[in-house]
């Protein structure tokens, strides 16, 4: 976008009536702005070509993921929270959000705080703090959320004879996170900053948790002080971690049955033996809007003429 | 262009997510013993029924090997992309997990055992050994995201990769390797055919 020699003139024509040197002063600060701005943009861009090895993707989804509901920053009353330990997303139902945004809010990074003295005083309503994107939820000392447990089983898939997860039914529970005595004790003051919370360990029956498994500024850190405590990873992870490997699982076991030791000559098949193994927490399941092909002028690589991938075009056509 | 929507996204506050894999061949009389730690990994790995954590953990120790045995390092090559979309990120790691594993057997043909009774009690031992290392993770990490065909690029990748796991910014892990176990080899022949992307160090 330009300023055109005649746009500005049509501007100093209406501003004749006022002072002319004002209008010409607000021009000029307005374009110095602007070309400011363009120099800063345009400068990160100029170095990474100049290296040759940063590659930024030409092929961008043009909407962000979506792992939250997007919400404008602001107060909102909430009246029902649920948290899903299938794939950790609470969910709240939101009462006074502005036209066109929906009442329900998503999202898997929620952080939480109790409410302060006093606001407990003065009789305030749990609500959702969105500050700069991050939303936080202050509730009371007895709030409850509404737990979603996953049951799940391993089960040994008949087509492929791998072991899988699956989940079996939901339980429906509630937690507290706030309630209990020792959470107030050992850290005081820190249960009114907005933090990220695991929940406990489950207990099936209808009992209710309460208090959490562990806490901290990130969620990595509310993560390892659970690990820490039970020596053992949150429900959450081991449900939304996908777990792969390339050698066959017996139910049971949870190991891997060793292979009977061959005296494997290679030079008889095309390929050599192998192991791999892999686990990811990415969310699959989530659908993505649009169809996606990996074009083939994305991504960065060791930069031969194909091997970008198998007969992939490399990313250094892409390069200017 | 490109960079312009890199960055919108980034305004708007959406994630960054990187997947890549390495591949590294190593060659040499020594390298065999790299077998051991990458066995070890599988099976902690297995025990831990995939946690991210031990992963993880596991990662820094084949990273920590394969940095020390430089000497052997033969070829790499190295691929990646950038997505904003999580799905998206998560479907591109379980399509590189299957294009991983269908470069080696992961089931010993039991065809050719031979008559167990009269061989003498040797086993060959491999002079090549690939290593395939895939990560996804949130965030930008320079050292990754570029060619690392080189020594000294190598080197700074292995050492990103360590650290991605100390960030807590890790979101996949795969290990694949070739051969699994001591008694198997994996002749250039072979790696000529099942790697063609390798670039020689």
């Amino acid at each position: 976008m330009k300023l055109k020699p005649d746009m500005l003139k049509g501007f100093l024509m209406v501003g004749s009536t006022f002072n002319l040197r004002q209008w010409v002063s607000v021009g000029m600060a307005l374009l110095l702005s602007w070309t400011t701005v363009a120099c800063g943009g345009s400068v990160p861009e100029k170095s990474a070509q100049g290296g040759g090895q940063l590659a930024s993707p030409t092929r961008v989804k043009s909407n962000p993921a979506q792992e939250a509901t997007a919400i404008a920053d602001g107060k909102y009353d909430v009246q029902q929270a649920t948290y899903n330990d299938g794939n950790g997303e609470y969910t709240l139902f939101l009462l006074n959000t502005p036209p066109g945004v929906s009442a329900n809010f998503r999202s898997t990074k929620l952080q939480m705080a109790q409410l302060t003295p006093e606001e407990t005083s003065a009789a305030q309503n749990p609500y959702l703090q969105v500050k700069n994107g991050q939303p936080a939820l202050h509730i009371s000392k007895d709030f409850k959320l509404e737990y979603v447990h996953n049951v799940v089983e391993q089960a040994q898939n008949p087509q492929t004879g791998q072991v899988e997860q699956r989940v079996v039914r939901q339980e429906s529970n509630f937690w507290s996170p706030f309630a209990g005595a020792i959470a107030g004790q050992v850290i005081g003051n820190m249960l009114f900053r907005p933090q990220y919370y695991v929940p406990p360990l489950y207990q099936s029956g209808g009992g209710g948790l309460s208090g959490y498994g562990g806490y901290g500024n990130s969620y990595g850190q509310a993560t390892s002080s659970y690990r820490e405590r039970y020596n053992q990873p949150p429900l959450v992870e081991r449900n939304r971690t996908a777990y792969r490997t390339t050698q066959r699982r017996t139910i049971g076991s949870g190991s891997v049955s060793q292979p009977p030791r061959s005296n494997f000559n290679s030079s008889f098949s095309q390929r050599s033996t192998g192991k791999g193994f892999g686990s990811s927490n990415l969310d699959t399941s989530r659908p993505s809007s649009g169809s996606y092909r990996r074009s083939p002028s994305s991504g960065f690589g060791s930069g031969r003429s194909s091997s970008f991938g198998s007969g992939r075009s490399s990313s250094g056509g892409r390069r200017r | 262009m490109s960079s312009w929507r890199d960055r919108i996204n980034q305004f708007s506050g959406g994630t960054r997510y990187v997947v890549c894999r390495l591949f590294l061949h190593l060659e040499g009389n020594q390298v065999a013993p790299l077998l051991g730690v990458l066995n070890q990994a599988a099976l902690i790995a297995d025990e831990a029924e995939g946690d991210m954590q031990s992963l993880g953990e596991e990662l820094e120790q084949v990273c920590k090997s394969l940095l020390e045995s430089d000497v052997y390092w033969r070829s790499v090559a190295n691929e990646g992309d950038v997505f904003w979309d999580e799905g998206e990120a998560g479907n591109f790691v379980n399509e590189l997990f299957t294009d991983s594993a269908q470069r080696y057997l992961s089931q010993p043909d039991l065809s050719v055992v031979s008559n167990q009774a009269n061989d003498p009690l040797v086993v060959p031992i491999t002079q090549n050994i690939i290593v395939m290392l895939t990560v996804a993770y949130e965030g930008e990490v320079p050292e990754l995201e570029s060619d690392l065909s080189n020594m000294d690029a190598l080197k700074a990748g292995l050492k990103a990769l360590i650290n991605l796991h100390y960030q807590n910014s890790l979101r996949a892990v795969q290990i694949h390797f070739s051969p699994a176990q001591l008694g198997d080899e994996l002749p250039p022949d072979q790696i000529l055919v099942n790697f063609p992307e390798l670039i020689p160090l």
